[in-house]
């Protein structure tokens, strides 16, 4: 956790959604947004969400992170079509608590989505689900940000990953530029993260090439189709 | 024929309903002469999967975490079905089922094909199954249930399964109603006719 107080008195929370917790390209994304609404005056904390629901008081922690903030931000990656499991039991904790508790101020919510497949459309059950949980939690919906391609990022912050990220920076900073301002993620900044970093031909050969690569250097060359647990199945041969 | 019932309602009382869809499929499967093996996710240990690529990189289809989701695993790739059962939780899956099938990434491929006129990663295994998801809900939502039939048809496309059928269960119905329900899903899905007693 690390929060920074400011002046202003607005405060943002970046809930990182992803499990490998404050980094990867989630993380980095969220990162991005939240430094500019830093820079706009806001105050910010960042919180992982798998380490919210490790205990009762991480996610004590978190709930009132989430009492403070005027806006939050939820970042992650898509995993089996919509929100990795952590993501989901911290959302659970936070609704359940809302539901019993009401908040100590109207506060908006919005999400980051980025996913390994090239296309960003695939995101696009986890925002709904997004924007459900905002509407059972009691969160005013600000709308989302949500990409394909995010293997090509491979992690690295936004200020590193050259011009294939140009347009994921002009749509943060449009975001960010209209949630200073109060108002929800425009469109032109879901459309400009929604574009392809490179052309979708070139990301599918990049990445099995780059799956053969890492499973060679780690000596699965040979067994990367395995199917392990093929006994397991009733007349199969393996 | 088998079948692998994934229980992703909560253990104590608000978890009834999911209960009651899991006995009745589980009664319907076993009235056809299938087997059935019944995962209740919530008194399992499974950790999260971490994104790690271990499963696909270095012990290809295995995971590097040892708890009950290998178990299910195992029995998910041997299955002629499989049945998902989850409160409908924000028009998703609750965290109990998605750490189940967050953690069945091993079933998949590293590689990227085109499928659908997208790209998805191909099945590690040839065997295909039936898929069945039933949400719970309090009442009648017409938004949630639209964001989880529309979050089935997305699976489907990457589990592959030979037919999927989606159904919504309701905790006010009478527990014929909601036995009925379930019977009428898994005879759309295909599974057949019961067997003469």
């Amino acid at each position: 956790m690390n929060a920074t107080p400011n002046a202003d008195g607005r405060r943002a929370l970046l809930l990182a959604g992803s499990p490998k917790g404050l980094k990867g390209t989630s993380y980095e994304l969220g990162r991005f947004l939240l430094g500019r609404l830093e820079e706009g005056g806001y105050s910010t904390e960042t919180l992982a969400a798998s380490a919210a629901v490790r205990s009762g008081e991480a996610s004590a922690v978190l709930l009132e992170a989430i009492q403070d903030a005027d806006l939050v931000v939820v970042s992650f990656p898509l995993y089996v079509d919509q929100l990795p499991a952590p993501l989901v039991a911290a959302l659970e904790v936070i609704a359940g608590h809302r539901r019993l508790l009401p908040s100590r101020k109207p506060a908006k919510i919005a999400a980051i989505v980025q996913c390994g497949f090239p296309e960003s459309l695939q995101n696009l059950p986890a925002v709904e689900i997004m924007q459900q949980f905002a509407k059972e939690a009691g969160f005013s919906w600000a709308g989302a940000l949500y990409m394909g391609m995010g293997g090509a990022l491979g992690g690295r912050p936004l200020e590193k990953a050259g011009g294939m990220a140009r347009n994921a920076v002009k749509a943060l900073d449009r975001a960010a530029a209209s949630l200073l301002q109060g108002r929800d993620i425009p469109a032109e900044a879901s459309t400009l993260m929604a574009r392809p970093l490179v052309p979708k031909w070139l990301y599918r050969f990049m990445a099995n090439w780059g799956m053969k690569q890492e499973a060679k250097k780690h000596g699965a060359k040979k067994t990367v189709l395995a199917r392990p647990y093929e006994s397991a199945v009733p007349g199969a041969r393996d | 024929m088998n079948a692998v019932i994934l229980n992703g309602g909560p253990g104590n009382g608000r978890g009834e309903v999911c209960r009651a869809v899991r006995d009745a499929a589980s009664a319907e499967f076993q009235s056809r002469g299938w087997s059935v093996r019944t995962f209740d996710l919530d008194g399992l240990t499974i950790k999260p999967c971490t994104g790690c690529f271990a499963c696909w990189l270095k012990h290809p289809g295995i995971c590097d975490v040892k708890d009950d989701a290998e178990e299910y695993v195992k029995a998910f790739v041997a299955s002629d079905a499989v049945v998902w059962i989850t409160p409908v939780t924000f028009g998703g899956a609750s965290s109990a089922l998605k750490k189940a099938l967050d953690r069945t990434i091993p079933s998949i491929l590293p590689f990227f094909i085109k499928s659908h006129g997208e790209i998805h990663h191909p099945q590690r295994y040839t065997k295909r199954r039936r898929l069945l998801a039933f949400g719970t809900l309090l009442s009648a939502d017409p938004e949630a249930e639209s964001i989880f039939r529309n979050l089935i048809r997305r699976n489907a496309v990457n589990f592959v399964p030979l037919a999927t059928e989606t159904g919504i269960v309701y905790e006010t119905e009478p527990p014929q109603a909601q036995a009925a329900r379930v019977a009428d899903l898994i005879k759309a899905v295909g599974i057949g006719e019961r067997r003469p007693q």
